[in-house]
């Protein structure tokens, strides 16, 4: 991934008029990645959103902090930035893999408070549409037949998410090595899905978003999504549970903050952020942006953001990705 | 010479690169080539072309005077105090300490230095600060 | 007609005083940010996506002023090239080859107008081709897996010998150099850390910036520390900035190499993950194997191997929109910031962009068009203020490129680490130019290296181990001879090539 100078500042401000006692001003929120991706989205939404309802005093500054898929950002927030009752940090999926997986040297899950999640995106195997695979049966059998006939691409690092989906799924289907699936890593979901578009790999793993496009177009066909029910708005695909495989890939997002910040800031944060997620902006964007409601707040995500380690913990042990 | 010390340490580098590539840990997942083998390529590679450095080496280029030397290893110096005090002292300050410096160095007058060092920081703190909005590094003074 | 009438209604919808006026400033700030070392296309969009939201332009002016931004920073990163021997950014780096030793035979003028024209040549024709065969060059896209991209790959490395003619051995010792340097990080095909020894910063990798900055740049520094006061010919600087519009004969001469370089730039562009340095390179090299295959004037100011890398990279920068366009593939760093601008405006490039939001597309390309035109017109009057930079006292100058590498390094991370990083690669660029040993090998590794390591990995994973899968393709095939070629031509002409230096051997050496 190319790193890129960080964008910061969202200028020509709509300064409120009064600024009330209570707001947080000079608020920040670190983006542990360049310009462009699923943090520095989030971190932007934020930081309009809360503006525009007026739940902070003037802009949130955004910071990129690029290095080690976050790393670089959690080891300054625990270490230098421990106190800082003005400062959010974009979390999601990437984070917690990373956590679970000791990725980031010396840093446990406890080191920060988890502040909210508000919203997730369902992960996807898709075929392309000219593939002889009709559903996920079939190419569950195919790897049971043999491990090796089939190949998946996916946007991230083996070891990481889209490569977790599929490692679950083997294990669900009771393949004796899940090791022994081919999984190609590729540095982007769209990288990937053309490889399967030419047709040198069998599947593709990655998150909705990314094969819509391609879906609506009849280049490739969705075979499972990996959500609990069908998704609301697109409830045509199956999900790999209905076809027997009790298999999910939500790739949530939402926000951590610093351990040091005493309770009530927390809980100041914790009530800014759920009117922002109630506000009809965010809402739209959400929605825009194919992202489902998984609204957690307070000790709700924190207790949630445990349970998610813990999981993602347990599965890399029991494959050997992890001592 | 000059090519003959530059293949020794290229030589040493290549022995610690290819070192460093056979304790790569092994992952849960080999595939057919492996983390290592391309590593371990480019370290044969670059032995190889020391070992012609030293077998063939060019004629030696012109090296500066023990005195031009340590004018470029002061600048090196400035440079890493530098890196290491931004985050502490701030934009403006460091900027206009080592713009200063370096003017002073590269010919300037002692007061068009200081003059150069202060117009430089202030300019580009304005360009990128104020006119793109980035984020520059805040020292003690707010700033 | 199809294509002129949809041509017409995007223009119809960019044609208005205040897109006009857009995207000059699009074009000015890009070619600012473009000519700064450290600050490139990427850097520049991404830099102006929350001023332009903030000011609450709509979708037709947003990607009005991205593209000029990300144009303007294509031609701006020649201007250092040309005029410091400091690439703006890393597709610029070509251009330093021989548009520095233009500029130091007093012909800085020539060179940037001649580079002005280069880049809106390569940048025009692509976006024509862009417009009428986007959907079928995406086929072009899909035909590479990644024994394909893995021949690609190599024939980059095979050619570089023929880019430096003098000792080949330090030539593939730097490019040796950057590909060890690109292997440090995480391995995305095993998930371990190479070369990282635990900390932290470097499990990303290193930035190519970081690397290009510190060699060239920061390098550029010591050496002028190095020959104050000497008297040598560096410090004299230059007294004559030349004509500010390159004669017309020059421009004649050169129109064979805008033709092939176009078509080389384009097709690199279309590819993803090949992008606009790769077409710098591949156009450069290929034109020095055609025009001049002894090494006489190459490298040492030749206004074609001014041209070639310029039409090049520009070419390649309208390439690199059709996989974005179309299949949603950003094939550069600059494209994944593009990507992201588009989608914030709620446009999701895809196969279905061109049939569903035509006006989109023919608004981007009609913003190209405005773009491109603006920026050849503000770029040949300023030909004589660019050129001026040279005339400016290095005692200023110089800690002026120095603290503005800084400034845009310490920007991307917002650590030390990377800073003193640089400093290293500054030292390391010092040495390797007093012994002769090439910089741009070294970034071409660092660019390249991963891309090519982790295809010839992907498609060994993909046979279960069968090598021959890497020649498993007419395409493959192809590409292999090509690389071939590209090695063993310059060997036979190796022989000629030494006569020729043995003529020229008072010359200075330059190329560096």
């Amino acid at each position: 991934m190319i790193r890129i100078l960080s964008a910061a500042v969202l200028a020509a401000v709509t300064a409120l008029p009064v600024a009330a006692q209570d707001k947080p001003s000079n608020t920040e929120c670190i983006a542990p990645a360049a310009p462009g991706g699923g943090w520095d989205f989030i971190c932007r939404t934020v930081a309009k959103v809360l503006r525009d309802e007026g739940l902070i005093d003037g802009t949130m500054q955004v910071t990129n902090m690029t290095g080690g898929g976050g790393g670089v950002a959690y080891a300054h927030v625990v270490s230098k930035r421990n106190e800082d009752e003005k400062l959010l940090i974009a979390a999601s999926n990437g984070t917690t893999t990373r956590l679970a997986q000791g990725a980031f040297p010396g840093a446990t899950e406890d080191d920060v408070r988890w502040l909210a999640s508000f919203g997730a995106e369902y992960g996807v195997i898709a075929v392309a549409a000219d593939s002889e695979i009709d559903d996920l049966p079939e190419l569950v059998e195919m790897m049971k037949a043999d491990p090796r006939s089939v190949s998946f691409a996916g946007g991230s690092a083996v070891g990481g998410y889209d490569h977790l989906k599929i490692l679950k799924l083997a294990k669900v289907a009771e393949l004796e090595d899940v090791r022994q699936v081919k999984y190609v890593a590729f540095s982007g979901g769209g990288e990937a899905m053309t490889q399967v578009l030419g047709g040198s790999i069998t599947a593709f793993s990655g998150d909705f978003s990314e094969v819509r496009g391609f879906v609506e177009a009849g280049d490739m066909r969705i075979v499972a999504v990996l959500s609990p029910e069908r998704l609301e708005q697109f409830d045509q695909f199956p999900t790999a549970i209905e076809q027997g495989y009790d298999v999910t890939g939500p790739n949530w997002r939402g926000l951590y903050v610093p351990k040091g910040i005493s309770d009530e800031t927390y809980d100041a944060w914790n009530q800014a952020i759920q009117k922002m997620v109630a506000s009809e902006e965010f809402q739209k964007i959400r929605a825009d942006q194919g992202i489902e409601a998984l609204d957690l707040f307070g000790a709700d995500a924190d207790k949630f953001v445990h349970e998610n380690v813990a999981e993602i913990r347990a599965l890399s042990k029991e494959i050997g990705l992890i001592q | 010479m000059s090519d003959r010390i530059m293949g020794g340490i290229g030589l040493a580098l290549a022995a610690f690169y290819i070192w460093a590539a056979t304790i790569i840990p092994e992952s849960f997942m080999a595939d057919v080539v492996g983390p290592a083998t391309f590593p371990i390529i480019i370290g044969v590679i670059i032995a190889i072309c020391s070992v012609w450095f030293i077998l063939r080496p060019d004629p030696d280029p012109v090296w500066p005077s023990l005195n031009r030397l340590a004018e470029i290893g002061f600048a090196i110096a400035v440079c890493l105090l530098y890196a290491i005090l931004l985050p502490k002292l701030g934009f403006l300050i460091c900027t206009a300490l080592a713009a200063g410096y370096m003017s002073w160095r590269l010919g300037g007058t002692p007061v068009g230095a200081v003059l150069t060092g202060i117009g430089l920081s202030v300019g580009i703190w304005v360009v990128f600060k104020l006119v793109l909005g980035l984020s520059l590094a805040v020292g003690p003074l707010g700033i | 007609m199809e294509f002129l009438s949809s041509l017409g209604v995007g223009f119809d919808a960019a044609l208005t005083f205040s897109n006009l006026g857009i995207a000059l400033i699009g074009a000015f700030l890009g070619t600012m940010m473009g000519a700064l070392p450290g600050l490139g296309p990427a850097n520049g969009v991404a830099i102006l996506i929350p001023i332009a939201f903030s000011i609450g332009l709509g979708p037709l002016p947003s990607l009005i002023l991205m593209t000029s931004v990300y144009y303007g920073a294509m031609y701006g990163g020649r201007i250092s090239s040309i005029l410091l021997n400091i690439p703006g950014d890393e597709p610029a780096m070509m251009t330093c080859l021989d548009g520095y030793p233009m500029a130091r035979k007093g012909m800085a003028g020539e060179a940037l107008s001649l580079s002005g024209i280069a880049s809106f040549i390569g940048a025009i024709f692509a976006t024509i081709g862009l417009a009428l065969l986007a959907p079928q060059l995406v086929k072009i896209a899909l035909l590479f897996g990644p024994a394909e991209y893995f021949a690609l790959f190599t024939i980059a490395f095979a050619t570089l010998g023929g880019i430096s003619s003098t000792n080949q051995a330090k030539a593939a010792f730097a490019a040796a150099v950057g590909l060890a340097i690109a292997m440090i990080g995480v391995d995305t095909q095993t998930g371990v850390q190479r070369f990282t020894f635990g900390e932290v910063h470097l499990f990303d990798g290193i930035d190519f910036l970081i690397a290009i900055v510190g060699l060239f740049a920061l390098s550029e520094v010591f050496i002028f520390l190095e020959h104050r006061g000497s008297g040598d010919h560096k410090e004299q600087g230059i007294t004559s900035i030349g004509r500010v519009l390159a004669p017309w004969s020059m421009i004649r001469s050169c129109i064979p190499t805008f033709g092939r370089s176009t078509v080389i730039g384009f097709l690199a562009g279309v590819l993803p993950g090949a992008g606009a340095s790769l077409g710098s390179f591949l156009s450069y090299s290929v034109e020095k194997q055609i025009v001049d295959p002894t090494g006489k004037t190459f490298g040492k100011g030749d206004p074609r191997g001014v041209a070639a890398p310029e039409v090049g990279n520009n070419a390649a920068a309208g390439g690199a929109l059709v996989p974005m366009l179309a299949l949603g593939v950003p094939g550069s760093g600059t494209t994944a910031v593009l990507l992201a601008v588009l989608l914030s405006l709620n446009i999701t490039p895809g196969p279905l962009l061109f049939s569903q939001n035509p006006d989109v597309v023919w608004g981007l390309i009609a913003a190209l068009f405005i773009a491109n035109v603006m920026l050849l017109i503000l770029n040949i009057p300023l030909v004589g203020l660019f050129s001026r930079v040279l005339l400016v006292p290095v005692h200023i100058l110089m800690p002026l490129v120095a603290m503005v590498s800084f400034v845009g390094i310490y920007g991307i991370s917002g650590s030390s680490f990377d800073l003193i990083l640089m400093v290293i690669f500054g030292v390391v660029g010092w040495l390797f130019r007093k012994l002769d040993i090439p910089l741009v090998p070294v970034i071409l590794g660092i660019l390249l290296g991963n891309e090519m390591e982790v295809n010839l990995r992907r498609a060994m994973t993909l046979s279960d181990g069968d090598w021959l899968t890497l020649v498993g393709s007419p395409l493959s095939i192809t590409l292999w001879a090509l690389a071939i070629i590209g090695f063993v031509a310059p060997m036979i002409f190796g022989r000629k090539v030494k006569r020729a230096i043995a003529e020229e051997s008072d010359e200075i050496a330059v190329g560096d």
